[in-house]
């Protein structure tokens, strides 16, 4: 049973930055002036208790001015935000116990002391009971694979190392919300997969609520059932993956080897044909055209020797949303 | 407030620093040095007897306790730069008071460190150049508070540099020039007690002189009960003013911070 409870409540939320120019000339020395940028406009969403909900947009979209406005490092110039009923700039050091926060391209643990050590402070930050913490401790060294890790300084981690001491260090309080910007950037394969099915764990079993900025498709395709689209600090889209997905995927290739020479024709005109060699790919929207009518044509044809379907790849579908909203 | 979390700071920050034992043995060596040099100067200029004495022992205190001069370094200044130090508004914790708590753990640490060494190493120096014993019981005990509080008035004034860097995003212009008024107005170089009586009267007052020199000149008089509370309400005054002010500086950069981002 997963109780409705909103736990971020934004609507109208809205933040300018200025940023001065540096005037021209010699006076422009004396005279600055300044530009407004707009961080976000009039953003409104809500996040219930539990969800995992991703944050997609291309740089400078917004994403982590939301994070920040969320976590209250930043504060608003106009809108309502409620993060666990508190406004958060306002209450930052109230709502920071109930919040997690790992950034992937800055590093929070402290440098050059021990992880264990880091691990302490954490504890004493955000007053957890010593039986608590040990307890935490463990269960996080063991998921994360940590144990002989501990007395190692971050500054002498691999990446991946870093980012799932990060990880353990942002959890030890066992936050109801955890907010995670690009936790996989520049991680390999295996480590990704493995933070991949952590999180998963910490969603399910917890009810840990979590927000997620990633570039990574994949990432969201594993992670997250809603996302949240940002362009040019507006919200563009606020609903299931799938769905937009679906409004999308609009294109399938499918590649096709015949066992001897043969001619394709009677395919419809939306129906793109191309031939290199002996390998034929047709590219089409299933929306126009069901795959069933264009694997009939071509099963006609002649005995098919090699037959694969490809979906699009997911780059590219979001090159093609970025380019369909008018943000690339 | 929650006091067990800048305690563990301290304590972390503490053994993060013992750690750094090439840096304690190469500032001893450049301290060490400059003792040498400096006694050996006044050794010209002023000859022989009680004052070179005095003189002698106030270089060595300021060459033993040095390292107090400087702030912990890279961490928070490369956070500054690096903009992290807007997440560390993530913690629950008052950043300008966890930062102080570093800087009092480098600083005693650090000193603690290297106190022993720079005492041992005046012995193979002839007799005339090395440090006096303190000049009582009490002088010492006025010394040793008087010297913690000079700590705590070069942390202060430490985070100002901070954060002035956090407004310049530059470590180097404006510490530099602290850098090098405190080394000047706190008698690292010069002696204040060697300046003529009527500068002496200005300079002992001025915030510089709350860090090291004010202890030292307890260390070589024993003050009497109105010269020391004298004396150790101007440090406390400073002490005060500094901390009210850093605290100003920080809090107007953090709402900044709030305001334009990292």
């Amino acid at each position: 049973m997963q109780t409705q409870e909103n736990i971020i409540e934004v609507s109208g939320l809205t933040k300018r930055y200025r940023r001065s120019k540096g005037g021209k000339g010699f006076l422009g020395l004396f005279r600055r002036e300044t530009e407004i940028i707009e961080g976000l406009t009039d953003c409104s969403f809500s996040v219930n208790r539990g969800e995992i909900v991703g944050l997609l947009g291309p740089n400078g979209a917004g994403k982590s001015t939301t994070v920040k406005l969320l976590t209250g490092i930043l504060t608003a110039d106009s809108g309502d935000c409620r993060v666990f009923g508190l406004t958060p700039w306002l209450e930052r050091r109230k709502a920071a116990a109930h919040l997690g926060a790992v950034f992937g391209q800055r590093m929070q643990l402290w440098w050059d002391v021990p992880i264990l050590d880091s691990f302490r402070l954490l504890r004493d930050i955000y007053a957890v009971p010593e039986g608590k913490w040990k307890r935490r401790l463990d269960e996080l060294t063991d998921a994360l694979e940590l144990q002989n890790l501990l007395q190692t300084p971050i500054r002498q981690m691999s990446l991946g190392q870093r980012m799932r001491a990060e990880l353990c260090g942002s959890l030890l309080h066992e936050p109801e919300l955890l907010f995670l910007d690009e936790p996989t950037i520049g991680l390999d394969a295996v480590s990704k997969l493995r933070l991949r099915d952590f999180l998963k764990r910490e969603n399910a079993d917890r009810g840990t609520t979590i927000l997620l900025t990633t570039h990574d498709m994949s990432d969201m395709l594993a992670l997250c059932p809603r996302v949240l689209v940002l362009g040019r600090g507006r919200l563009l889209y606020d609903g299931a993956l799938d769905a937009l997905l679906r409004r999308y995927d609009t294109l399938h290739t499918l590649r096709c080897i015949f066992d001897r020479e043969t001619t394709l024709s009677g395919l419809p005109a939306s129906v793109r044909v191309q031939r290199e060699d002996e390998a034929w790919t047709l590219t089409f929207a299933p929306a126009e055209i069901p795959v069933g009518e264009v694997l009939e044509k071509i099963l006609s044809s002649g005995k098919v020797r090699e037959l694969t379907l490809k979906e699009q790849d997911s780059d590219e579908l979001v090159a093609r949303m970025y380019g369909d909203m008018k943000l690339a | 407030m929650n006091f067990r979390a800048y305690r563990t700071a301290f304590a972390v920050h503490a053994r993060q620093v013992s750690r750094y034992r090439g840096a304690a043995i190469g500032g001893m060596v450049t301290q060490a040095f400059f003792g040498v040099m400096l006694v050996a100067l006044y050794s010209a200029l002023a000859g022989e007897g009680e004052l070179l004495r005095q003189t002698a022992t106030y270089v060595w205190l300021q060459q033993i306790f040095f390292r107090a001069f400087f702030t912990t370094g890279g961490e928070i200044n490369e956070q500054i730069m690096s903009g992290s130090v807007c997440y560390s508004l993530l913690r629950p914790i008052d950043l300008h008071f966890w930062c102080v708590c570093r800087e009092m753990a480098a600083k005693i640490v650090g000193v603690s460190m290297r106190i022993l060494p720079m005492f041992l190493i005046q012995f193979i120096l002839p007799e005339n150049w090395r440090m006096l014993p303190p000049n009582s019981l009490v002088g010492f005990i006025q010394f040793f508070l008087s010297l913690l509080i000079g700590f705590c008035v070069i942390a202060q004034v430490n985070m100002i540099t901070a954060a002035v860097t956090m407004r310049t995003l530059d470590n180097k212009g404006f510490s530099g020039l602290i850098n090098l008024v405190m080394m000047i107005l706190s008698g690292n170089i010069i002696p204040l007690t060697l300046a003529p009586e009527r500068l002496q009267a200005i300079l002992r007052w001025q915030p510089f002189a709350q860090m090291l020199d004010a202890p030292i000149r307890m260390y070589l008089h024993t003050a009497s009960l109105g010269e020391w509370a004298l004396s150790f309400g101007v440090q406390l005054a400073w002490l005060v003013g500094l901390t009210l002010f850093s605290r100003a500086l920080w809090g107007h950069n953090i709402r900044r911070i709030e305001l334009q981002g990292g």
